[in-house]
């Protein structure tokens, strides 16, 4: 359990996230949610061992209880969008982080070579990021992250530059590689429907200074889940991020 | 791309027939301007000597052009590991652009003689900063999502610089080797003028001393062909160099 104790961000004299605390579990996704400028990103960022420009954080992390230096290999992170990098082949982006994990090049590209046709890629190797739709990048850069082997992975916003069809289609392919390689999620996303349709944990966040004002559990598995259902969870999320982000 | 290239050629042969036209209805002298078809039979029967002082121009070029690369790219390399460094350093290289070439070509073989030395120094002092600059600009454009992926990933600096950022100053890194190479033989055909014992600029110096419009224009053609090749081969290492499709690197 990746367990994250009084985190201050400060740029300058501006105070962006005051004492944060959250626990990550080791499976299933924790979504942060939050009114734009709360510090969702830095707070991600943070836990990546980036350090936005200006940005001076202090906080306690610990995995298991024992504290945890960033970068860390248990730690994957995913930027926004999908990153990939257009002079590489999809198997060189892929083998990216074992390479730079210190594994040679065809070793790296073995070790992902199996894994093209699960993630729905099979015989995308050779191509490069341009020649592939949205939803093949996406699932491109997701299988880069995966293969790192990390024990908890944090998303920043993987899908807000999807089609709303993509968009759902890859939500639902996102459940079922993390039942297929479990692992602890954190997913900042501005979507209500997606943190409701995906995790099991919502974290809400306020701005001005960054704070964590709710925490909500969300019943059901997500493959138990309907649109009725999830109404009044949504109905309480909208009201509390417009009461949160309210002049 | 073969009509791409017909449009220019369209419209050079269109300016060629006009001056071509204009010199044979008016009565200038071909002493004052000498047609096309002058110059070409100019550059035929006088090829071995021009084919020569060219020969000697692309090498001092070449080299000069090849040193600049190489200086240019150790110094971007240095300049990007310490900006403060590059703030304090680029008003210097930008105020030695400023120098007049007219000025500083003559100090250049009074200093360092009429040998290798002064042609090549010129060259570098002319091509160096638009390749160091396009250097510059071109790791300034790496998308900041690729340095946090790296990062996160446990890349050292060095790291990041081979994987993300030497990679994204390629197109801009190319441009300027465009720009460089375009003055790369003028500069090398000036300090030739100044002061040399072949090139194409103490053959233009000696046939404009003797009268000799067609030569000047002769050699100005090789100076022009010279040009044009060496662009031909920054494509080359365009085409040699390029990895996947072109696209907007908006990560």
């Amino acid at each position: 359990m990746l367990e994250l104790r009084g985190l201050s961000l400060r740029a300058g004299g501006r105070v962006l996230v005051q004492d944060l605390s959250l626990t990550l579990r080791a499976r299933g996704i924790t979504a942060l949610i939050g009114p734009s400028g709360c510090g969702k990103t830095s707070v991600l960022k943070w836990l990546a061992g980036l350090a936005p420009p200006g940005v001076v954080g202090h906080g306690a992390l610990s995995l298991d209880g024992a504290p945890l230096t960033r970068p860390s290999p248990a730690l994957a992170y995913q930027p926004q969008g999908d990153a990939l990098f257009p002079w590489l082949t999809i198997a060189q982006n892929a083998a990216l982080g074992l390479e730079v994990a210190g594994l040679p090049p065809k070793a790296a590209r073995a070790r992902v070579a199996p894994l093209f046709a699960p993630f729905g890629l099979a015989g995308c190797e050779a191509l490069f990021p341009a020649q592939l739709s949205g939803g093949m990048r996406q699932r491109a850069a997701f299988l880069r992250t995966i293969v790192q082997d990390s024990r908890l992975v944090l998303l920043d916003e993987p899908f807000s530059a999807l089609d709303a069809v993509t968009r759902m289609r890859m939500q639902g392919w996102l459940l079922a590689r993390l039942r297929a390689t479990p692992r602890g999620v954190l997913l900042v996303t501005h979507d209500l429907h997606e943190a409701t349709s995906l995790a099991d944990r919502i974290l809400v966040m306020a701005a001005d200074p960054g704070r964590i004002v709710a925490d909500i559990a969300v019943p059901h598995p997500p493959d138990q889940r309907s649109e009725a259902g999830l109404a009044p969870l949504r109905e309480t999320l909208k009201s509390l991020l417009l009461k949160e982000s309210a002049p | 791309m073969l009509t791409r290239g017909l449009a220019p050629m369209a419209v050079f042969a269109l300016l060629v027939a006009v001056w071509e036209v204009y010199c044979r209805l008016s009565a200038v002298s071909a002493l004052i301007l000498p047609p096309p078809s002058g110059v070409v039979r100019a550059l035929v029967l006088n090829w071995d000597e021009i084919g020569g002082h060219a020969i000697a121009t692309a090498l001092v070029a070449g080299f000069g052009f090849g040193l600049s690369v190489g200086f240019a790219f150790v110094l971007s390399v240095l300049l990007h590991a310490a900006p403060r460094v590059e703030r304090a350093l680029m008003p210097i290289f930008v105020a030695s652009q400023t120098v007049p070439l007219v000025a500083l070509a003559p100090l250049m073989i009074l200093w360092f003689g009429f040998g290798l030395l002064p042609k090549v120094l010129l060259v570098i002092l002319v091509t160096f900063l638009p390749i160091l600059m396009s250097l510059l600009a071109g790791y300034a454009q790496t998308p900041r999502a690729f340095l946090d992926l790296l990062t996160s990933m446990g890349a050292g600096r060095w790291g990041l610089f081979r994987r993300a950022v030497l990679p994204c100053a390629r197109e801009s890194f190319l441009a300027g080797l465009r720009i460089s190479g375009t003055y790369a033989i003028v500069a090398t055909i000036f300090a030739e003028y100044a002061g040399a014992r072949q090139g194409l600029g103490i053959y233009i110096l000696a046939a404009k001393n003797s009268f000799r419009a067609d030569l000047v224009l002769a050699a100005v053609v090789m100076s022009a062909c010279l040009t044009l090749a060496l662009l031909g081969l920054v494509r080359g290492i365009d085409r040699i160099t390029a990895r996947g499709p072109k696209e907007r690197r908006d990560a």
